[in-house]
């Protein structure tokens, strides 16, 4: 058994995930060629060293298709002898892949991996790979609701109010917006067309201009077809108590559809040195857990509980958290259930103004972390997201 | 004139034109009705075989030779089914026939010449063009899922792939039964003719315009209508669609979730393998307790009232003038509904503004409904109502109904007032909702006239009847007055006097028991979801601010002078809402529930509680709710209320919204078993008061092992 380190975490600036966003020329698999391209070259990797791609990538279909990690991989000149695997666990699919290949290297099944995450939303739509998201045989089996629902649902559960989650997502912007400026998102390399010419080289989904007042205006998101359409109904199987969901999320308040990538270098300390790497971080714990599905966006909570556990901590042992703002509300009930700081949470702003690139966003966040990390001297901390399905997933990175 | 060829003594004929190369398939089942069994199977594969070897075929009409064109399973037979592999296997082999039909290589005209339901429209879809005759009784549809099923012969394939999901799914998730014009509109068949002669001409005219005729999804690069399988739209329209029918049914009914299964699964598949998705859902929903339940009270019993089997029967009700005392929403409703069917209807109240009001709502009714008619029709009918402030107007009425305020003296008072004016025969019908008739008939001089006919709000969409006998009733005045129920188009039940009779006894039961609840501090929203989950159509609270609590206040202080004093919570706390807190119902926009934008329980409910419950949760609630109302059924059949165990089902369904999955109080402790059910209610009488507690006739039959329906069999 050996410690899992990483050695690099690196990923694309977000383009807004549309036909008018700067990525939508991009295809996917360019997007993670990219980045593992940028791996390969930055630590002048041997990458028949590699013993597994893995990324995370959810809506596999069409330009996303046919195990992207295999083709990403090879197409940014690794070895074919380093094999690739991809792997959807929904909205946490990028951190899945970075936990894999930790338990991989921790097991002594690889030595070195290279994790990451993919996502272009522009070009492949969520939810058009189908299945059990639409079937209503599985509504009848086994229940689902739209996640802003869901989100709504939480809002409506725990007393959060429209004004806090408009307040949260401003910050996030405003957090966003002074990152960008100040560069502290060291992790970005930027995306190049076949001719080298830089296609985008900076986040542009967040908005400077962002307000409280103009946040207030924005139409609830899910009112109409929760309410209209009857989907609020499909959670008083679960909840029979709720008698009326308050919908609060707007465009505003929850994660902006963008495209964009994420790899991240992970090894055993022994390989690492080997090969003439420098250690970042050391991956103290991991944990993914399965909750209510209806509620669905609580994973975190249980998923953060399990991780803490593992690692022999609690929550004050923990200087910095990056939890997934798939809805404000999510980072909101997370901070009141463990007393967290605001500013030791999502301290560059999160996916409200920076979007979330749905299978790449765990890989992107351990690189915002570490980056967090390092810039202001602290040591320890937690990236978790929530997972569709009602599932969550957490891992504790300590600095080396 | 060529020779024809002519098989046509089987269950379907055949009889072949060799002039024009038309095959006719005639169906011709024994009885009066085409219905779907296994001989039906066995004739349309004998008729289809020898179609099959005809020289110089150039198309087939199905028609028929019954009133009806085919009105689809034999529900005995499908009642009956509860071997899957059988099932199946039956299925399976109708399911190629019709394939087959589709697939003669000619074209195949379905000629309507009347209703075409069930597994008879799917008949006529496996057709390639549909003619119906444009006629009133012509009933074309699926209506599968009202009886607890879903369509088994390719109904849930071959609809959304004519019409697209969206339409498809308006008919087939709520088991939508359409006019011969309706149809057309919907897409359901293709042409109307005026009438059966012209059938004939319009199928031939296709047949020789259309040599080649195959279905849509039969054709190379056939195309779903918009949205296609797996697109966005389509993915976002199965999320809609789930959503919108779970708001309906709070998940109680499983045939309509499952024939949404059917459409979603068999759409990405090609056409045979989707119809054996289709028969193999509908093979497991068909053998289900639900389904047979559904089937038993829905059909069976429901039919069987229709027809008043095992009642009186009158030639004529001998009514020409009908007079209704009280002009609210009652009695204009009657007076519509009698005017409509051709009776002179007078229409009596003290109040001029009341009559009018009465008369505008006659009106929207009359255009409502009278489409149809031309002008001239519609006014004819409004002629026929009198609205009037003399009581002399009455004079000579064939039947009265009084409708006036629940008050004992006041009744008594028009009865003495009217009674005298009256034609010789005529009869006395109250529509009091719990008053004894014997009691109101003490006014009268023919009590053997005097009856009950309660009927339920609003009455023209309500479709039950309860008629009660008082203790003089004659069977005469019954006949006659369910001749009238026939003619007026109401579902009657017939029971024995005794205050609250049937249904105002479990009714009542229903809504104190969601008061007493609340009272015992449960939550509100907790109630009322669980009477839905229960299957209850209306959930209490929501009911009883509809009725008004100032109301039930007032039959509730009613109430104890027959019943004794109601001693439980719940009674206290209506009064407390209606006198203290001035929260008298829905009509005030107060009551259990705030009406300010959209209807949400009043928060200040909560509060109103005495105690707080050692136990709550959706099922806790839910068996609350449904023996609580059982409790009452139980009196019903101790006193002799109910005459028939056929008319509690129907009766609770029909008139007060009892679960219909259940089939109904009886059908339900059928199910749960007796023996448990009276264990249930001993156990909530110990904890929650004594109107729990099971009826000697209860506990006998649950001694003795009885059913109140047969487990293998259809109900006699």
């Amino acid at each position: 058994m050996s410690d899992a380190y990483v050695f690099d975490a690196i990923r694309t600036p977000r383009g807004r995930g549309k036909d008018t966003g700067s990525l939508y020329s991009v295809r996917p698999i360019d997007l993670l060629s990219g980045v593992l391209r940028a791996v390969r070259l930055r630590n002048s990797l041997d990458t028949s060293q590699v013993d597994e791609v893995v990324v995370g990538c959810v809506t596999q279909v069409g330009d996303q298709g046919g195990c992207i990690a295999r083709y990403a991989s090879m197409a940014a000149g690794y070895d074919y002898r380093a094999p690739g695997v991809t792997i959807n666990r929904f909205c946490a699919s990028g951190l899945e892949a970075v936990n894999h290949a930790a338990a991989m290297i921790v097991s002594g099944f690889a030595d070195l991996v290279v994790a990451g995450g993919v996502e272009s939303m522009s070009r492949v739509k969520m939810g058009s790979d189908g299945g059990a998201l639409t079937d209503p045989t599985c509504q009848w089996d086994v229940g689902f609701v739209p996640q802003g629902i869901s989100a709504d649902l939480m809002a409506t559960l725990h007393g959060i109010t429209r004004m806090d989650v408009d307040a949260f997502a401003c910050e996030s912007q405003r957090r966003a917006c002074a990152s960008l400026d100040s560069g502290a998102f060291r992790s970005v390399v930027p995306v190049v067309d076949r001719a080298g010419l830089v296609v985008l080289d900076r986040d542009e989904y967040p908005r400077q201009e962002t307000t409280i007042e103009s946040l207030g205006k924005l139409n609830a998101a899910f009112e109409a077809i929760g309410a209209r359409f009857g989907l609020d109904s499909l959670t008083r199987r679960t909840y029979p108590q709720v008698e009326r969901i308050q919908h609060i999320h707007t465009a505003g308040n929850s994660s902006g559809i963008v495209d964009g990538a994420a790899a991240v270098l992970i090894g055993s300390l022994e390989k690492g040195l080997s090969m003439g790497l420098k250690p970042r971080a050391k991956i103290r714990a991991a944990a993914t857990v399965g909750d209510e599905p209806i509620l669905m966006l609580d994973g975190p909570v249980p998923a953060t509980r399990k991780a803490m556990a593992r690692a022999g901590m609690v929550a004050k042992d923990i200087d910095l958290f990056e939890v997934n703002e798939a809805f404000a509300v999510v980072p909101i009930r997370y901070m009141r259930e463990f007393d967290v700081p605001p500013d030791r949470l999502n301290a560059n702003g999160g996916a409200i103004a920076l979007g979330h690139p749905l299978g790449a966003t765990g890989a992107m966040l351990v690189g915002t972390l570490l980056d967090a990390l390092e810039e202001r001297n602290m040591s320890t901390g937690l990236v978790t997201l929530c997972i569709g399905g009602g599932m969550g997933e957490a891992t504790i990175f300590e600095r080396v | 004139m060529s020779q024809d060829a002519n098989f046509s003594d089987g269950i379907i004929g055949l009889t072949f034109d060799e002039s024009t190369g038309i095959a006719t398939l005639t169906l011709q089942m024994a009885g009066k009705v085409n219905k779907i069994d296994a001989a039906f199977g066995m004739g349309l594969a004998q008729a289809l075989n020898q179609t099959a070897t005809l020289a110089g075929l150039r198309g087939v009409i199905v028609a028929s030779a019954h009133r009806d064109w085919c009105v689809g399973a034999d529900i005995d037979f499908l009642y009956g089914a509860n071997d899957p592999a059988i099932l199946l296997d039956f299925t399976r082999k109708l399911g190629a026939l019709y394939r087959r039909l589709e697939t003669l290589g000619v074209p195949v005209v379905a000629a309507l010449s009347g209703s075409a339901l069930g597994g008879g429209c799917e008949l006529a879809l496996s057709c390639h063009y549909r003619i119906a005759v444009d006629l009133p009784g012509v009933q074309i549809g699926l209506p599968e899922v009202s009886l607890g099923v879903i369509p088994g012969a390719g109904g849930t394939q071959r609809l959304p792939r004519m019409l697209g999901f969206q339409s498809a799914l308006d008919i087939l998730l709520q088991g939508k039964v359409l006019r011969a014009s309706q149809a057309k509109a919907a897409g359901l068949v293709d042409e109307l003719v005026p009438d059966v002669a012209a059938l004939r001409t319009a199928a031939e005219a296709f047949i020789a315009a259309h040599p080649a005729a195959k279905q849509p999804w039969d054709l190379p690069g056939y195309v779903w209508p918009a949205p296609a399988p797996g697109s966005e739209d389509a993915r976002n329209l199965f999320i809609a669609a789930s959503g919108m029918l779970y708001k309906r049914t709070a998940g109680v009914f499983k045939s309509p979730e499952a024939a949404l299964s059917a459409v979603h699964e068999g759409a990405s598949l090609s056409f045979d393998r989707a119809l054996e998705v289709e028969q193999r859902i509908f093979v497991a929903v068909s053998v289900g307790d639900q389904a047979k339940d559904m089937i038993r009270t829905l059909w069976y019993h429901r039919t069987a009232a229709e027809k008043h089997e095992g009642l009186p029967r009158a030639d004529k009700d001998g009514i020409r003038k009908v007079g209704i005392l009280g002009a609210g929403m009652m009695g204009a409703g009657l007076a519509f509904l009698a005017a409509n069917r051709g009776y002179e209807a007078v229409l009596k109240d003290i109040a001029q503004p009341v009559l009018d009001k009465a008369m505008e709502h006659c009106g929207d009714q009359i255009r409502k409904s009278g489409k149809h008619l031309d002008e001239a029709g519609r006014q004819a009918i409004r002629n026929r109502i009198r609205p009037t402030l003399q009581t002399a107007d009455l004079a000579g009425c064939d039947l009265i109904i009084e409708a006036v305020v629940e008050d004992l003296d006041l009744k008594h008072r028009v009865t003495r007032e009217v009674e005298p004016l009256i034609s010789t025969t005529g009869l006395w019908a109250s529509n009091t909702s719990a008053l004894p008739i014997t009691d109101l008939a003490t006014a009268s001089q023919r009590p053997a006239s005097f009856l009950g006919l309660h009927f339920f709000s609003p009455v023209e969409q309500m479709p039950l009847v309860e008629v009660i006998l008082g203790k003089q009733t004659s069977q005469e005045t019954l006949a006659r007055a369910l001749a009238f129920c026939r003619s007026i188009k109401k579902l009657p039940i017939v029971v024995n006097d005794g205050y609250g009779f049937y249904t105002t006894r479990v009714f009542s039961a229903y809504i104190i028991e969601g008061a007493q609840l609340v009272a015992e501090g449960h939550d509100p929203v907790l109630i009322e979801w669980a009477a839905r989950v229960a299957g209850m159509v209306v959930p209490p609270l929501q009911v009883f601010d509809e009725i008004t609590l100032k109301l039930g206040r007032h039959v509730l202080s009613q109430a104890e002078r027959y019943i004794g004093k109601i001693d439980i919570a719940g009674v206290d706390l209506v009064r407390r809402m209606v006198d203290d807190l001035d929260r008298p119902g829905k009509a005030a926009g107060r009551g259990f529930y705030d009406y300010d934008g959209g209807r949400r329980i009043w928060p200040g409910l909560k509060d109103l509680a005495v105690g707080k419950p050692d136990q709550t949760g959706v099922e806790h609630l839910a068996r609350r709710i449904i023996l609580a109302q059982i409790a009452q059924v139980g009196h019903a059949l101790q006193d002799g209320i109910l005459m028939n165990f056929r008319d509690a089902e129907v009766g609770a369904i029909f008139g007060i919204g009892f679960a219909p999955n259940t089939g109904g109080p009886l059908s339900y402790m059928d199910r749960q078993g007796l023996g448990n059910v009276v264990a249930w209610m001993d156990d909530f009488a110990a904890r929650y008061g004594k109107r729990y507690a099971p009826t000697q006739i209860l506990r006998d039959r649950a001694a003795n092992g009885m059913r109140f329906f047969p487990l293998d069999s259809p109900p006699t």
